[in-house]
């Protein structure tokens, strides 16, 4: 059958429809109807992360979100994946420095029973002492290969440890090593208890669904549920660094690399816009300055100015890393030198009109990319929600991107990427008795 | 029927060029695939990633533009150009905004049609490759796939990674990327596929004025559909790297081809076993009952020639010889004992239910349709998919578990500190220590 379909790229609307809702126990629900796959996208955004813990427990909200999959007072260990997973269901869950999140990619008529397992275990999880160890076990090995085996996994640790000395980005979401071995399954539980309730919870549900049919399931199951009203909000501010820092480490590696970071401003503040659209100038593409100068003669294996762009921007001021990987051969000095060089023209200079022309079409095009899936439209809507309190700014996203000039580009590429607001960290190739020497890597 | 299976309109070209078009009208995309129906399995002997190089050296000039000016002019509207080797079929694609689709359909032409091959692009691209491959030694999951494919398939065709590697970089030469280009792209063997928001007849329209006249070069090379002769023996093999605290693992075997008819019962045995996440039973037993990995899976790679199916995970290092162990149990118990029924029916209900989603964007639809026209799945694929999944019996599934699992044949490799794990690994039988 062929349906009469809309081919016109000119009549398209990239806002999307968002109904929103609350419930008497302070649930905040957005509904986003699109009815052309019989799927739907159910989200769950808890707004606690890493940010929210403390030296000692660093790690505890990942290994939570490892946890709420371990059973509740009617299901056994991994049954909630298994259960959605025979129903057609994409089941994970992630946890960043600001919120966790926990997403069933199901068919239309599951919905329910997706709704119905999600209130379950936020109301009768039942945790026990051998599932915390295995669990921990598993984090452990996740820590491994995520940070201690990874390439760069611990440079990056170490630029977040130097940049940040008081606000919690300092520590990585998957926590330090020590601490996952220390922590206990009481901890874990009274964090259960402070911020997983409907009061500190914002649902998604986007894709085929009705608004109110969607609200009235929400209802059933999750309204039951009582709050004891959001968290108290955590206000922590990193103060402004006051010259550069640098640091080294040494490990068994091919290439020497450097990572920079700089900081920048959280999702909230109007320059995400400008800075968003200065780190595709820099190396977004093959036409890219970085890539010209650095990639494509073979200099480096990678140079790249990363930023993560609203609204995986987080909440806090975050930094705007370079990375630069020496291809084999090149003397790391000379790249640092010759990449602070590119940075001050561009100080200088600023950027060309077609430069940021480019820069604003690829960020139109990605959007329009993205809108095609539920997962990232409902994305879109809960995470702008739960950092900003404002889910409509999703469709103002494009209009942001397009106000952005070049008189403002370039004067955040000014304001941010100062010497004095950096830190650097050089990764040292060893030889493995060299790296034995060193002691354990954790 | 499910209205949102889309319907794969098609036509062939005056030159031979077969066009796939599918209208998708949720967002203004466009995705353009040409795809040349030979891949890394082409590439010359002894000169591993000549495939994945001719493809990128597409994009590094025309002869209209620079590589720069391509790149600029591309960007500009937002596109992204990607060309890779990959097994069976090497694929050029560009994606961008639909109300750029006159310019998109003209540059992927130009792209594949009228390469210059500048010469002086070529020591650049050897130099960029050279330092990605030491770079890729970095990590450990990365090297342990590409020296399980050198191990266990030896010389064979699919037995380099599609880049390339360290040791056969300096053989290869610009002319192989120019012979490889005059062989392998022809019209008789490749297919234009297009997914996005226009209709067929705009898409027929200009891939005609763009593509009618192409005929490319050929013959083709035969395309290649045997098992090697050869494989590496069944064992232990482990390759020392001191400086990892974890050991990558790697159990394999030999698969089927794609064209195989135990396709669907296995597809669903095998998500029983490693594919199904936490509903898979290596899951279960290493990550849930023993806490001694984050994840394992197992995967049968179809392609025209039988690939290999492999078993794939990690856990820290003073663990591996009890994670072998306890694999080779997960495996033998699937053959001797079977599945069970319920199992059978929630593998079957996951496929069914899953499957809208993997028609949810353009990307996604045109990776269908470069698989169902590469393997000739034939048009009805899409529509009677779910049919085919569902009738899998029970006893079926038996029998294709018993046929194609074959826990004596496994290649095991293990990349990890020998001092943490060597000894544990020889108490389950000899082990062979390989550079």
């Amino acid at each position: 059958m062929t349906l009469a379909r809309q081919l016109d790229p000119g009549a398209w609307q990239p806002e999307m429809e968002i109904v929103p809702y609350r419930l008497d126990n302070g649930l905040n629900l957005f509904v986003l109807p699109d009815h052309r796959v019989p799927m739907v996208s159910l989200q769950l955004h808890y707004h606690v992360g890493s940010r929210f813990e403390l030296q000692g427990i660093t790690g505890i909200s990942h290994l939570f979100e490892h946890l709420m999959f371990r059973g509740s007072e009617t299901l056994g260990p991994e049954e909630f994946s298994r259960i959605l997973q025979a129903k057609g269901g994409e089941i994970n869950a992630f946890t960043t420095r600001d919120h966790t999140s926990y997403f069933e990619n199901l068919p239309t008529e599951h919905l329910e029973l997706g709704l119905k397992l999600e209130a379950d275990r936020l109301a009768n999880l039942k945790l026990n002492e051998d599932n915390f160890q295995t669990e921990r076990q598993v984090v452990i090995s996740e820590r491994k290969l995520r940070s201690v085996d990874s390439p760069f996994g611990l440079v990056l640790e170490q630029l977040f440890a130097a940049a940040f000395t008081q606000h919690p980005y300092q520590w990585p979401v998957i926590g330090w090593d020590q601490d996952l071995k220390r922590m206990s399954l009481r901890e874990c539980l009274s964090y259960y208890q402070t911020y997983y309730h409907p009061g500190n919870l914002t649902v998604v549900i986007a894709g085929d669904a009705k608004p109110d049919a969607a609200r009235d399931l929400v209802d059933r199951h999750l309204g039951k549920i009582p709050s004891p009203g959001p968290p108290r909000p955590l206000i922590v501010q990193e103060p402004p660094q006051r010259g550069e820092r640098r640091a080294v480490l040494k490990k068994v590696a091919q290439v020497e690399a450097l990572f920079a970071g700089f900081h920048i401003v959280g999702l909230d503040h109007p320059d995400i816009y400008p800075l968003s659209l200065l780190a595709i100038i820099l190396s977004g593409g093959k036409s890219s300055r970085f890539y010209q100068e650095f990639v494509r003669p073979g200099r480096a294996v990678e140079m790249e100015a990363e930023i993560a762009p609203p609204p995986w921007t987080s909440e806090d001021p975050d930094l705007m890393v370079l990375t630069a990987i020496a291809a084999p051969g090149q003397p790391l000095p000379q790249l640092e030198e010759d990449l602070w060089a590119a940075v001050a023209r561009l100080q200088k200079d600023g950027v060309q009109p077609g430069e940021l022309a480019r820069a604003q079409k690829l960020l139109r095009a990605q959007a329009a990319r993205g809108l095609a899936q539920n997962f990232y439209r409902g994305l879109l809507v809960g995470l702008f929600q739960m950092k900003t309190g404002d889910a409509s700014r999703v469709n103002q996203l494009l209009k942001l991107y397009e106000a952005v000039t070049l008189e403002d580009v370039h004067r955040v590429a000014r304001t941010y990427l100062q010497e004095d607001n950096r830190t650097v960290v050089t990764l040292k190739p060893v030889s493995p008795a060299e790296s034995q020497a060193l002691g354990e890597m954790v | 029927m499910a209205e949102y299976i889309p319907e794969i309109q098609q036509a062939v070209l005056p030159g031979g060029l077969r066009l796939l078009g599918v209208e998708y009208d949720r967002v203004p995309w466009l995705s353009l695939t040409f795809m040349a129906k030979r891949g890394a399995e082409a590439d010359p002997p002894a000169k591993g990633g000549v495939a994945d190089w001719t493809a990128e050296f597409l994009t590094l000039g025309t002869q209209k533009r620079t590589q720069l000016q391509l790149a600029t002019d591309i960007e500009a509207r937002g596109a992204a150009l990607s060309a890779r080797g990959g097994w069976d079929a090497t694929l050029v694609s560009l994606e961008g905004l639909a109300e750029d689709l006159p310019e998109l359909m003209a540059t992927l032409a130009e792209v594949v049609q009228t390469p210059a091959f500048p010469e002086e692009e070529f020591p650049l691209l050897k130099d960029r490759r050279a330092a990605e491959l030491a770079h890729l030694l970095d990590d450990p999951r990365e090297m342990a796939n590409r020296r399980f494919t050198r191990l266990f398939f030896k010389d064979a065709p699919y037995g380099h990674p599609v880049t390339g590697d360290l040791e056969t970089l300096e053989a290869i030469g610009l002319e192989d990327l120019q012979n490889f280009y005059h062989r392998e792209y022809t019209a008789g063997d490749s297919t234009l596929v297009v997914v996005g928001m226009a209709p067929f007849a705009r898409m027929q329209e200009e891939a005609g004025r763009l593509w009618g006249g192409w005929q490319g070069g050929g013959p083709a090379s035969a395309p290649y559909t045997q098992a090697p002769e050869k494989l590496c023996s069944s064992g232990l093999y482990l390759l020392d790297r001191p400086d990892l605290t974890q050991s990558e693992i790697r159990l394999g075997h030999l698969g089927l081809p794609r064209s195989h008819p135990d396709y669907y019962p296995l597809r669903l045995v095998n998500y029983i076993l490693g594919e199904g996440g936490f509903s898979s039973r290596l899951m279960t037993r290493i990550r849930s009952d023993l806490g001694c990995t984050y994840g394992i899976r197992s995967t049968f790679h179809f392609r025209r020639a039988p690939g290999p199916f492999v078993i794939s995970t990690f856990t820290p290092a003073a663990q591996t010889g009890l994670v072998v162990k306890e694999i080779k149990g997960v495996v033998r118990e699937v053959l001797e004992k079977g599945i069970t029924e319920q199992e059978l029916a929630e593998a079957q209900s996951y496929f069914v239910g899953h499957f809208p989603l993997g028609l949810e964007t353009p990307r996604h639809l045109g990776s269908r349709v470069v698989s169902m026209d590469l393997y000739d799945l034939g048009w009805d694929y899409l529509r009677r998919y779910r049919e085919r999944i569902q009738e899998v019996t029970l006893t079926a599934a038996q029998a294709a578990a018993r046929k194609h699992l074959q826990p004596e044949a496994l290649v095991t490799l293990v990349v990890g500190p020998a001092a943490q794990c060597a000894k544990d690994l020889e108490a389950l039988g000899a082990m062979e220590i390989i550079d």
